[in-house]
């Protein structure tokens, strides 16, 4: 029994498909670019995010001093300093080596007497931080500490990055949820469609108690398939696109944390063919409930 | 096996349809409804296979009070009986065959049995040499008589019919009259709206006749026909 019945449903499904070809072909095509939206804008933020954890870790404070410490005030000021909670490493650039390091990257060895003897250069701690979101924290602490004139840290480059990628998840949510939002409109139409070529038959299947779910499941079934085949569409283009792009990147700009986590690339992918199939069943579902009330 | 107690039915659009309907056919009753076009006779059929449903009143099939049937009950209900109509509503690109096992098919019914009570059904409306051939093949009576074989292929206990000698000439219409008549004797219910007049005159069977949307007169009881 069971299996007669599902040569008939699958029949029906692929009879329909075929007999509104075009439509058929519509509906699939946006799923495909809804599926293939929805794939680049997850793995583009998981991207972003990458690289700003990557930046984030690599964040540095410079600590300018004030006046002269001695050797040993600023070597004291240092083991403060890396006794400091959320501190991972302090390093030290006395005014003596600042000037070094410029002649060093000017060309030149007579900064000092070109500025009449005078060492422009302040003594510089750099630190970092065990985590990047203890680095504000940490450099509001120090801006307190008596002699410090001046403290710098990523301040803004962060906060455009991450503002960036909010405004990006948004945007990408929005272009995703129209996309899906249209192939909803289609596979329905493509489905109302053959409901209607079919409106006899289902009158029939009404007629002599043929149950809701069994007038159901052929449309269902032809959801189904055209959200699968969109997704699977999608799936090719996304996948092969994303390792090409990792190939490219990986060669030519290796400074760029991409995300090749194969787990993650591999749920991307699933996330879409559910959504594919997703968008098939409640496309159907919505515009068969309609014509199925009693 | 049928029972509709002060019924009424008043469509969206305020037609006043049907007014404060009682009636009572027992198992294995023969009954036409008669009346004038308008009067509810359709109406009425389609609150026993419940196409429609009651404004008031209790509809109660074979036990089964229509009124408090769940949607999803309504299919179950529904293979009890069996309803033919005027135009025959025969899918056109299945053969006879086809048209009366899809009936059965989407009942979940499997291969073999479909095809033996498929035979069998012809077989009874006289249709089993035909069974190959498409419906715009058939003569009307023919098509009328697969859609009886379909209404029945599930062996209901009810067979309702709405003006099914409508679109047919005498002969054929006559023909379709003894295959119901068979049908009833074989102890299936029947009701039957129709304006054939002289059909209900010859086959002395109760006659109901509805008017404006009430029964006013009923020949339950009585040996021959009423008046019409
Ligand atoms: N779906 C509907 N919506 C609104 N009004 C309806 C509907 N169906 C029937 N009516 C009205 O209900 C009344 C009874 O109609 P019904 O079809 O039951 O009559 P009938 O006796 O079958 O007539 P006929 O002999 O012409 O087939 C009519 O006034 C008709 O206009
Ligand atoms: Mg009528």
């Amino acid at each position: 029994m069971a299996f007669d019945s599902a040569r008939y449903i699958l029949l029906q499904a692929l009879q329909s498909l075929k007999r509104n070809i075009w439509l058929s072909l519509a509906s699939v095509l946006t799923v495909t670019i809804s599926l293939i939206l929805l794939g680049s804008a997850v793995l583009f933020l998981a991207n972003t995010a990458q690289v700003a954890k990557t930046f984030e870790s690599q964040l540095e404070i410079a600590v300018f001093l004030e006046k002269d410490y001695s050797r040993e005030q600023l070597s004291d000021l240092q083991k403060q300093l890396e006794r400091m909670e959320g501190v991972a490493s302090v390093v030290l650039t006395t005014r003596e080596q600042a000037v070094w390091q410029f002649e060093e990257t000017m060309g030149s060895d007579s900064l000092l007497e070109d500025l009449g003897g005078i060492n422009p250069f302040p003594d510089k701690f750099t630190i970092t931080a065990t985590d990047a979101t203890l680095v504000e924290g940490i450099a509001n602490k120090i801006m307190a500490i008596e002699g410090v004139s001046k403290v710098r840290y990523g301040q803004g480059i962060l906060e455009k990055l991450i503002n960036f990628t909010h405004w990006l998840r948004w945007v990408g949510i929005t272009v995703v949820a129209a996309f899906s939002f249209a192939s909803l409109l289609l596979i329905s139409l493509s489905i109302k469609t053959n409901v209607n070529s079919r409106a006899k038959e289902i009158q029939i299947m009404r007629l002599v108690g043929a149950s809701n779910a069994f007038i159901r499941w052929p449309f269902l079934i032809e959801g189904l398939i055209i959200g699968l085949t969109g997704a699977l569409v999608a799936i090719l283009v996304v996948g092969l696109g994303y390792s090409w792009l990792l190939q490219y990147i990986v060669t030519t700009l290796a400074f760029i944390p991409v995300v090749a986590n194969q787990q993650f690339i591999i749920n991307v992918l699933l996330l879409m063919l559910l959504s594919g199939m997703a968008m098939g069943a409640v496309a159907s579902l919505l515009s068969v409930r309609a014509y199925l009330k009693f | 096996m049928i029972k509709l107690k002060n019924v009424s039915k008043i469509y969206p659009n305020g037609a006043r349809a049907l007014l404060n309907i009682d009636l009572e056919i027992d198992k294995g009753e023969f009954v036409f409804l008669v009346g004038p076009s308008g009067a509810g006779k359709s109406t009425l059929i389609k609150l026993l296979y419940r196409e429609e449903i009651a404004t008031r009143g209790q509809v109660i099939i074979d036990n089964i009070n229509l009124m408090r049937l769940k949607p999803r009950e309504v299919p179950l209900v529904r293979r009890n009986i069996g309803v033919v109509f005027q135009d025959f509503k025969l899918l056109p690109n299945k053969t006879v065959f086809e048209n009366v096992a899809f009936a059965q098919q989407v009942l979940g019914k499997n291969k073999k049995t479909v095809k033996e009570n498929t035979l069998r059904t012809l077989e009874l409306v006289g249709l089993d040499r035909k069974m190959a051939s498409f419906p715009s093949q058939l003569s009307g009576g023919e098509q009328q008589r697969v859609c009886v074989a379909r209404a029945l292929v599930n062996r209901p206990k009810i067979l309702i019919a709405d003006e099914p000698t409508g679109n047919l000439d005498m002969e054929n219409a006559l023909g379709i009259m003894e295959l119901l008549d068979q049908i009833n004797k074989m102890g299936t219910t029947v009701v039957m709206a129709t304006h054939a007049l002289h059909i209900v005159d010859m086959m002395k069977k109760r006659v109901v006749r509805v008017e404006a949307g009430r029964i006013v007169e009923d020949s339950k009881g009585e040996a021959s026909t009423i008046g019409i």
